[in-house]
């Protein structure tokens, strides 16, 4: 990231804009600086979080045993001692042949202020970083059950000692594990941007001093990215912003299942309005973008069995057919009546035949692009209504990839990567600055 | 013979010519009023048709659906024209009120009153129809996609029964505000609407009581999880 792009740590006095707890700021007092600042938002986390603090606390010790280190426990309210867990949470460091740990972990547990969201939490985690003049921070989510030691340098040494702005983690994941993510957030960020990170909203990420600067800076924090879609907005802002991006593989990654309250539907709304969103402040970065790049990836790479998930196909293409009966009108005035018919034959197509093309999805991915940004109807009724769609589109992946490992599936995603890439000329050219 | 004709025929006649000389300023000012009145309206009319196509709200009327409504109820005309002849109209009407008042006339000045006093309470009627025809629309779109997503079979049924509540409920106030029967109005739409729910009760307890069932133990009892379709993690 270049120093003329952001604000970088001077000798001006730092001033507060996050308002923090007394006892945090007493806290602070006592803290003083810190090379290194490792975040965990959390609520209601109890069960998983005493595991999280452990993890980091022995990567740090382990890896990072010099430098001096902060962990910041930003808590959204939590009734089920989360922060007790945080702050008893205790490492046999012999048990691990850690011997030489020069500089005691420090520990903020403090609660956020403002819209409740982990978008918030991070925020304030911000804050701590620039108050404490942090170079390199780190953010992990409180549900993780497969989060090792190893996590912690492999988010933080590129920053320290590779000179990376970002660090994006990189999962291996079942063919079948984060749809969203596979057939639009991935090939849509990757087009857009020109750089091949994996798993934009993994939710696990590294970051220097003078991004968390940026960050900060941004007048987001009243809007939807406090509450969700925090995830791809940090990475979107780090490569929008030209700042030095890179990967960290980090194996499986396991943690609790969401809310199951938090629908499909909701789910869409969440990531892709956040896409949407940041595709129109920063059209002018993406608009002159073509290709894509590969991104470093950091991290030794190995195969690991993942947990196998059952697909119901009947039903999702059951679902999409439904869509198209009922909800026809609608997708037409977002889509145009021209890609609807497109997709009308698959009314009565068997399921074996049963395919939505990469062509067809890229259209149908570009137009709801452009749909939100013309405002053709309530952005929230427009990708609500996209969730027949996506469900088709999913179930053409299943069919697709049945008798395929998870290395062949990545090639198809590849497949459908190179169709969005080809295809962006349609959405540049549709583009309007100002929407009508 | 002259005095018969001074008494019966000429006073008369002076009587009339002083009560015509006395009312035909009035007359005059009344047509003065009404002719200005037209012209006013004429230009308003046609200056807010103009100003309503410069700033788009025929298309704003588009995405909403206004369009589709007035052409499915046989209206031809695009908003813009129909706002600029509803500001025409208004303004002779007004004029008309006006110019009959200028006539100093015990009947017809009641009547302008009581005309003018009505005015504002068909404008909040007007406000509430439109209000709850937009709301309709848009609350009938959201339930039908969230209908959709849950894979309900009915998703239309629901959509269509949530928008003719919507109007139904903006028609009662409508009327209610005009004073139009106000008290049949409240009761017919209390009892249509309690009516309705309670059908619906019946209709989902009996007809679809293992539903029901399934889904107060599903949300009580917070055994979801194992319900779900698939293992499928979206994000």
């Amino acid at each position: 990231m270049g120093s003329d792009q952001v604000t970088s740590h001077g000798a001006q006095p730092i001033k507060s804009t996050v308002p923090l707890t007394e006892e945090t700021e007493a806290r602070l007092s006592d803290v003083g600086e810190a090379e290194i600042l490792v975040g965990i938002p959390s609520y209601n986390n109890v069960d998983t979080i005493g595991h999280v603090v452990r993890a980091v606390s022995a990567g740090l010790a382990k890896y990072f045993p010099g430098r001096r280190a902060v962990l910041v426990n930003s808590d959204g309210g939590s009734s089920d001692g989360t922060s007790e867990a945080v702050s008893q949470a205790i490492v046999d460091y012999g048990a691990l042949l850690i011997s030489d740990q020069q500089s005691p972990l420090q520990k903020i547990i403090t609660p956020y202020h403002g819209i409740p969201g982990k978008g918030s939490a991070f925020r304030t985690i911000f804050e701590i970083a620039r108050r404490v003049n942090a170079k390199a921070c780190a953010v992990v989510d409180s549900d993780l059950r497969s989060i090792t030691p190893e996590w912690i340098e492999l988010l933080l040494r590129p920053i320290l000692e590779e000179g990376y702005d970002y660090v994006a983690p990189y999962y291996l994941r079942h063919k079948y594990d984060g749809t969203i993510t596979n057939s639009i957030v991935y090939p849509l960020t990757r087009t857009l941007y020109g750089q091949r990170i994996r798993q934009p909203i993994g939710g696990d990420f590294g970051f220097s001093g003078q991004l968390t600067e940026h960050y900060l800076d941004q007048h987001v924090w009243e809007s939807d990215v406090a509450r969700f879609g925090i995830d791809i907005w940090m990475t979107t802002e780090a490569v929008a912003s030209g700042a030095r991006v890179c990967q960290s593989f980090l194996g499986a990654k396991i943690h609790n299942p969401k809310d199951p309250s938090s629908d499909l539907s909701a789910m869409l709304m969440q990531v892709l309005g956040a896409v949407f969103a940041l595709m129109e402040s920063h059209h002018g970065v993406w608009s002159g973008v073509q290709g894509s790049n590969a991104v470093k990836l950091y991290g030794f790479q190995y195969e690991v069995g993942v947990e196998p998930i059952n697909v119901n196909v009947d039903r999702m293409i059951a679902l999409f057919r439904q869509g198209l009966a009922d909800l026809a009108p609608i997708w037409e005035q977002a889509l145009g009546k021209e890609t609807v018919a497109k997709l009308s034959p698959l009314s009565s197509a068997s399921i074996s035949d049963f395919r939505i093309s990469d062509d067809l999805w890229v259209r149908v991915v570009y137009e709801a692009a452009l749909a939100y940004h013309q405002r053709r109807m309530p952005r929230e009724h427009l990708i609500k209504s996209l969730t027949p769609l996506y469900l088709g589109r999913t179930a053409t992946f299943v069919l697709e990839t049945q008798g395929l490992t998870t290395m062949e599936a990545e090639k198809r995603i590849e497949q459908l990567c190179g169709v969005f890439e080809s295809s962006k000329p349609y959405l540049v050219e549709r583009w309007t600055p100002e929407p009508r | 013979m002259m005095d018969f004709i001074q008494t019966a025929l000429l006073a008369p006649l002076e009587q009339l010519g002083r009560q015509i000389l006395a009312v035909l300023p009035n007359v005059l000012a009344a047509i003065i009023i009404m002719g200005l009145g037209f012209m006013v309206a004429w230009g308003l009319g046609h200056g807010v048709e103009r100003l309503l196509r410069v700033v788009r709200l025929d298309h704003l009327c588009d995405r909403l659906g206004v369009n589709a409504a007035l052409a499915r109820g046989g209206v031809k005309s695009d908003p813009s024209y129909i706002i600029g002849r509803v500001a025409y109209w208004a303004v002779v009407l007004f004029a008309v009120i006006a110019g009959l008042g200028a006539l100093n006339l015990q009947p017809i000045n009641q009547f302008s009153q009581s005309l003018l006093a009505y005015i504002p309470h068909v404008l909040i009627a007007g406000v509430i129809l439109m209000a709850g025809y937009l709301l309709s629309n848009f609350m009938s779109q959201g339930v039908l996609i969230a209908a959709v997503n849950a894979g309900l079979p009915p998703a239309r049924l629901i959509a269509s029964l949530s928008r003719w509540g919507v109007q139904l409920f903006a028609l009662a106030m409508a009327l209610e505000e005009l004073g139009i029967a106000a008290s049949v109005v409240v009761v017919g739409f209390g009892i249509t609407f309690g009516g309705v729910v309670f059908a619906t009760c019946l209709a989902f307890g009996l007809g679809a009581k293992d539903l029901a069932k399934d889904y107060l133990e599903r949300t009580l009892s917070n055994r979801g999880n194992d319900r779900t379709p698939d293992d499928l993690r979206h994000l």
